[in-house]
């Protein structure tokens, strides 16, 4: 991140989205909208005062709104760009015409209600897609409480919460009472799998189930950790390894048998109810918290993103693509990579994007790649 | 040009730049850095994501 905020030859162009692409695979001509932060992002030095001063609160979405933040907010501590953003919705001055406090206490005179958002037209000779994932909303499948059940969170939000720099300082508080989740009960597949919901396996639920109960008992050597499994798909190098470590090294339970329902006891904790499969038993559990591997989709806006681009997609949303050219979108010049390519995690994310760039560099250096340089 | 400031967007943009292509970085949220950002560790070897 912070390589690619440094590196001469990378413009990062945040708050931004594709409007347009034209042309031909080496002569793209695309538009961009730079939204409006109404902040002078080659002024601002993100110090903070105007959000310490800026009365008005709204949801954090990057700490998975379990915190606020203000409206004028800095999208996280180690962003880049680091500049900060005022959230029109949310704003005072926005919606009432007054306030402006953050305009006073700023001593860098950064802020900028004027500010309009600006089309920039680039030419490019290739475009990569790498548009990645939103994780799966459990809250229709209500027989895991989300949503009713305080102590029933979601993957994305225990990483939050186990997070130093989360809204809990990394202590596992339970949001019910905030008291210290002791017992935790991960939950897999939830949204996947699932011919309901998301068909295709997530690729990264097992793992980081492990790694989420791996965390817990870090933090605190008493954890008591139970993953439902429908069955462990730790397919990948040094992942079986992972999960035998887990179960020798911190003791993390694995229970085959996927959950057939969470319910809450008196004291505000979820029960657990499953099939073991291994005995033939329905069984209950009781636990402090539940955390819920939630399936991951392509993200929200890809389809209007695909038809701004003119490139298909298949059936679950993700980038078509050609089994001789995996990062080779429908459309000449166009690449992609990542999670909008299909499930995959982090390593192969990585693996993808360097197929991707040496396809785009082939396009734009030739003379590089046929060795004539 | 590059869509999505996420791990793949960077790592491709990282790429092309190392290359010398110049890259438009294009991210839709205020700072780059993607879901990767959220998570605390990272399996199987447990780094910091960020």
């Amino acid at each position: 991140m912070l390589d690619a905020g440094r590196h001469p030859n990378i413009d990062i162009l945040a708050y931004s989205e594709v409007e347009s692409v034209s042309g031909e695979a080496g002569n793209f001509t695309a538009k961009v909208r730079k939204k409006a932060r109404f902040v002078k992002d080659d002024v601002c030095n993100a110090c903070g005062d105007c959000a310490a001063k800026c009365p008005r609160k709204a949801p954090d979405e990057f700490d998975m709104k379990l915190r606020d933040r203000r409206a004028i907010y800095l999208y996280f501590a180690q962003g880049i760009p680091a500049v900060m953003t005022i959230d029109k919705n949310n704003c005072t001055y926005f919606e009432k015409g007054k306030c402006r406090l953050c305009e006073r206490v700023c001593q860098k005179k950064a802020i900028d209600f004027e500010q309009k958002d600006e089309i920039l037209e680039l030419k490019v000779g290739a475009v990569i897609v790498a548009t990645g994932l939103d994780v799966f909303d459990p809250t229709p499948m209500t027989h895991f409480g989300y949503g009713r059940i305080k102590n029933v969170i979601t993957g994305l939000e225990y990483e939050r919460l186990i997070n130093a720099t989360g809204p809990t300082g990394g202590h596992l508080y339970r949001p019910s009472d905030k008291k210290l989740a002791k017992r935790v009960a991960y939950l897999q597949c939830i949204g996947s799998r699932d011919m309901n919901y998301c068909k295709y396996c997530c690729t990264v639920g097992c793992m980081y189930a492990i790694k989420d109960a791996m965390l817990a008992r870090e933090h605190d050597p008493e954890a008591v950790s139970y993953i439902f499994h429908t069955d462990f798909r730790n397919v990948g190098k040094w992942f079986q390894e992972y999960e035998i470590k887990g179960r020798e090294l911190y003791g993390i339970n694995y229970v085959r048998g996927r959950v057939a329902e969470v319910q809450q006891d008196k004291d505000g904790n979820p029960v657990v109810w499953y099939e073991d499969t291994r005995k033939r038993e329905v069984k209950s559990m009781t636990f402090d918290l539940v955390v819920l591997a939630t399936a991951a989709m392509p993200a929200k806006k890809s389809n209007e993103l695909a038809n701004i681009l003119g490139i298909e997609l298949d059936e679950n949303e993700f980038v078509k693509l050609s089994a001789e050219a995996p990062t080779d979108t429908s459309r000449p010049g166009i690449f992609a990579c990542g999670f909008c390519n299909g499930p995959c995690d982090i390593p192969e994310a990585v693996t993808q994007a360097g197929a991707a760039a040496m396809k785009a560099g082939e396009l734009v250096l030739p003379e590089v790649v046929v060795g004539t340089k | 040009m590059v869509i999505g400031g996420g791990i793949a967007g960077i790592q491709a943009a990282l790429d092309l730049a190392d290359m010398g292509v110049k890259v438009h970085l294009v991210e839709r949220r205020p700072a780059i850095g993607g879901v990767m950002a959220q998570l605390d560790k990272t399996f199987p070897t447990n780094d910091c994501s960020i």
